[in-house]
């Protein structure tokens, strides 16, 4: 899952210098991350288990643009 | 130049409980849903030559005809008719349509990145009431609508990203400076994919960063269904074509997340004002076509893409590369500008770091983080292909649009999806227009004098009056200045008439601009 720094041979596109202050930034205008740290997913494995397992195989579409 | 930009999204459509339902009838059906009552204004179609080619020519081949034939291929006769008359051009600015046999909601111009948010989730809000009508109208089955931009099985449809840059830079320079841009972007604008579809992958790669990647065979053309481009050439500004292009980019998914949908189109249009002023990093991909799939279906999360000349590098540093020249030429110019800085570092830092950091924000980390945790919960084997389908049909479900059973709706619910619009506000957008664009005009123009309208498209608008045909030419109407005085007639005037006299009486347009009216164009129907 590891992307790309291990890469030692790897001709590399220069990176930023450094990082910009974030708290420089239009922060405010931005969204918060929830609340939560260790979400509840028992709720969501609950609705993924009233999924029908075959609706896959059955959705059929026509080629769109 | 001020930023203007807009999504079409194409939704899948499924009836449960009803095997023989007739999609191509049942398309036709949701858009008409929304209103029922066929004498609205007709869309101007006259205006619009698919075959017209940004590179400077007018397509004339074969395969062109041939796609251009299967816009009605699939419609029985009364079908087409009632195609011709199917469209819903809606006071919010938006237009609702049946395009290839797939419901489509076109969002209004926007000039605000969250204004494009709100309108966009609007569209959602359209489509799952125009579901549940029809769903009402049938005898049986449920019509349910997906955001998403596959079946699994080698179909897929769209979701385009529309930005209107200058006509002054070549479109060479577009070409060169956006591909590195579009084939690597999808690290973070990528909705997640169980499954490959077209030709074999990788060993292991069951799950791919992307929807669409699987879809595009060459770099540059016209096509936007059988040889789809990463970059789409059909040159249709939908505006001055002197001094307009229209970018309609096709090669992006459509995302549940508003975050990734903000970012996704933030950045693009970062990018096109940097390529713009001439600054773009120099940047050559070795086989563009070939590494936007290889990176969507790297398992190792590697993303090398080969660079012209023997290099490699790979997308995060692409991005990251990008990213700088962008804040080195954007940053501090505005809010806006500056929030989608933050958060396209934050995100290049989070997928470098620990990716899992994403799940709410980025699709394909979200998606992939429930499925992992459905597979631990029910002992599931991404190597067996019965299982494999129940992930896919949790894949789909992650896309329904409906709060009370889709996957991602459900994260939102919990909390854990980030939201950056209030509710409110995009019930809100289902309505009214966005005040700071063309779009307010066309919108309160319907909603209005909506008796007095002929036809219209995105940059005219036809009325029928007493003394006759009178067009509204909208293809200039995009500074600033010219919009707030266009704005504030159609709110000012009394009548479809006095509009028109309100209009004649403006100040003159800025040089160059030849907003105004018009005669009306000759149309074949």
């Amino acid at each position: 899952m590891k992307p790309t720094s291990s890469s030692q041979e790897r001709d590399r596109i220069p990176r930023p210098p450094a990082p910009r202050d974030a708290e420089q930034t239009g922060r405010e205008e931005g969204p918060r991350r929830p609340r939560l740290e260790r979400p509840d997913t028992d709720d969501i494995l609950q609705r993924m288990r009233r999924v029908d397992p075959d609706q896959a195989r059955r959705y059929r579409q026509r080629t769109g643009q | 130049m001020e930023r203007l930009f807009g999504l079409e999204t194409e939704y899948g459509l499924q009836v449960d409980g009803d095997a023989e339902a007739d999609m191509v009838a049942e398309s036709l059906a949701v858009v008409r849903a929304w209103n029922p009552d066929d004498s609205d204004p007709s869309w101007d179609y006259a205006s619009e030559d698919p075959r017209l080619d940004l590179r400077g020519f007018r397509v004339d081949r074969p395969h062109a005809d041939a796609e251009i034939q299967q816009e009605t291929r699939h419609l029985r006769p009364e079908q087409v008719e009632a195609n011709q008359h199917g469209d819903r051009i809606l006071c919010n600015g938006a237009r609702l349509y049946n395009d290839h046999t797939h419901p489509e909601y076109s969002t209004p111009e926007c000039a605000r990145l969250f204004d494009l948010v709100a309108s966009d989730r609007a569209g959602e809000r359209i489509m799952l009431e125009c579901a549940r009508r029809r769903t009402q109208a049938r005898s049986s089955g449920r019509l349910r609508l997906f955001k998403n931009n596959t079946d699994f099985k080698g179909h897929s449809y769209g979701c385009h990203e529309n930005h209107l840059i200058g006509r002054q830079i070549g479109f060479d320079q577009v070409v060169a400076g956006l591909v590195p841009f579009l084939v690597t972007r999808q690290i973070y604008t990528g909705a997640g994919k169980v499954g490959l579809e077209g030709e074999s992958g990788p060993p292991g790669a069951c799950y791919q960063l992307t929807q669409r990647a699987d879809f595009f065979r060459t770099l540059v053309g016209i096509d936007t269904m059988d040889r789809r481009a990463l970059v789409n050439t059909r040159d249709e500004p939908h505006a001055d074509p002197r001094r307009y292009r229209r970018l309609h980019i096709i090669t992006g998914d459509a995302n549940m997340s508003q975050f990734a949908t903000a970012l996704k189109v933030g950045t693009l249009a970062l990018v096109l004002e940097l390529l713009q002023a001439g600054a773009m990093p120099d940047i050559r991909l070795l086989d563009p076509v070939t590494a936007f799939r290889a990176v969507s279906r790297d398992p190792g999360r590697e993303w090398p893409v080969p660079l012209e000349g023997g290099g490699h590098s790979c997308a995060l540093d692409v991005q990251q590369c990008l990213l700088h020249a962008v804040s080195a030429y954007s940053a501090g110019r505005d809010a806006e500008t500056d929030w989608i800085l933050h958060h396209w570092q934050a995100v290049l830092e989070e997928l470098g770091r620990d990716p899992q950091q994403l799940v709410g924000r980025v699709d394909w980390v979200t998606k992939e983080w429930l499925l992992q945790r459905f597979i631990a919960a029910e002992g599931l084997d991404w190597n067996d292909p019965q299982h494999l389908g129940w992930l896919q049909s949790q894949d789909l479900q992650y896309h329904s649009i409906d709060p009370a059973e889709g996957l991602y709706r459900g994260l939102e619910a919990q909390g854990v999806a980030w939201c950056l619009v209030a509710e409110d506000r995009c019930r809100r957008a289902v309505a009214a227009p966005p005040g700071d664009t063309r779009a307010y005009f066309r919108g309160r123009c319907l909603e209005r004098f909506g008796a007095a309208v002929r036809r219209l498209t995105w940059d005219r608008i036809e009325l029928e009056l007493d003394a006759g045909l009178v067009s509204i030419d909208l293809s200039n109407c995009l500074a600033t200045s010219t919009v707030a005085a266009y704005n504030r007639a159609v709110d000012q005037a009394d009548s479809a008439e006095n509009l028109i006299s309100v209009l004649h009486n403006l100040e003159p347009p800025a040089a160059g601009d030849r907003t105004g009216l018009a005669p009306p164009q000759e149309h074949d129907t």
